[in-house]
């Protein structure tokens, strides 16, 4: 190397203005390098629910659950329609309806 | 739209329609099974918990009421037909109108005091507890209704409980 580029160099690096660093510099940097390397975590409480629905034994446990609460509130209402169509009978059997 | 959002709907759709479905095709299914073993005493048998002989009483009551209350509706239907031609098509209520109509009230009357004391006569056929049950119940089915018609011709009115 030619001693005259060392001092050219020399000259070069002293006369390179370097900026002030923001505050809190490598905090902030520190704190970046730790999000990126953490797992994803930003699928939504949508996602999740979506997720859990395509899910084939989550979604038939849920359709067996749903048939079995509806053909039992049905069977409910429909005893309750029977036993009014009942009364309903007798009644109009025993007193007609040009007595009542 | 989102995916998840649609995935979702549809979902929600889909259990809407297996919910609905299954309870229409259960209360259904309930209805029909249970008014084709009735018959017309069935509601009796199962709303005051009544035994074979209990019944069967009851059946003997009821075939011999079914008659008279034929005959006696009948009697109604006819002249009521004669209020019915009594009042024509004038304007006013003549004396045989209300003569007609003095006379279907007695018989409307005779015939609730047949049916009254049919009910009285079920109702001893039943245990006691289910016996005052089932009085009662006919009286406010049978009688009261007209108490209802009333007060809510006359709301500000008091008819009676004076």
């Amino acid at each position: 190397m030619n001693p005259e580029d060392t001092k050219l160099s020399a000259l070069l690096r002293q006369s390179r203005v370097s900026p002030a660093l923001p505050p809190r510099f490598q905090e902030k940097v520190w704190r970046r390098i730790e999000d990126a390397d953490a797992p994803a975590n930003s699928a939504s409480w949508l996602d999740t629910l979506a997720a859990l629905a395509l899910r084939p034994r989550f979604a038939y446990a849920i359709i067996a659950v749903l048939m079995l609460a509806g053909v039992l509130l049905g069977a409910q209402k429909g005893v309750n329609i029977a036993k009014q169509d009942a009364q309903a009978r007798y009644v109009a059997l025993e007193a007609p309806s040009a007595l009542r | 739209m989102k995916r998840p959002l649609v995935i979702l709907l549809a979902a929600l759709a889909i259990g809407a329609v297996v919910f609905a479905g299954s309870y229409f095709a259960g209360k259904r299914a309930c209805v029909a099974t249970m008014s084709h073993r009735a018959d017309d005493l069935s509601w009796l048998r199962e709303e005051f918990h009544l035994n074979d002989v209990e019944m069967a009483r009851i059946r003997q009551l009821h075939e011999g009421y079914m008659p008279e209350c034929a005959r006696m509706c009948a009697m109604i239907a006819a002249k009521n037909a004669e209020v019915q031609s009594a009042l024509g098509s004038g304007t006013n209520v003549t004396a045989q109108a209300q003569t007609k109509l003095a006379e279907l009230g007695q018989l409307r009357a005779q015939c609730q005091a047949n049916m009254l004391r049919h009910f009285i006569a079920v109702s001893q056929a039943m245990p006691p507890e289910e016996g005052r049950c089932y009085l009662t119940e006919m009286e406010k089915i049978t009688l009261n209704s007209h108490e209802q018609i009333e007060q809510s011709m006359f709301p500000g009115h008091d008819h009676g409980n004076n």
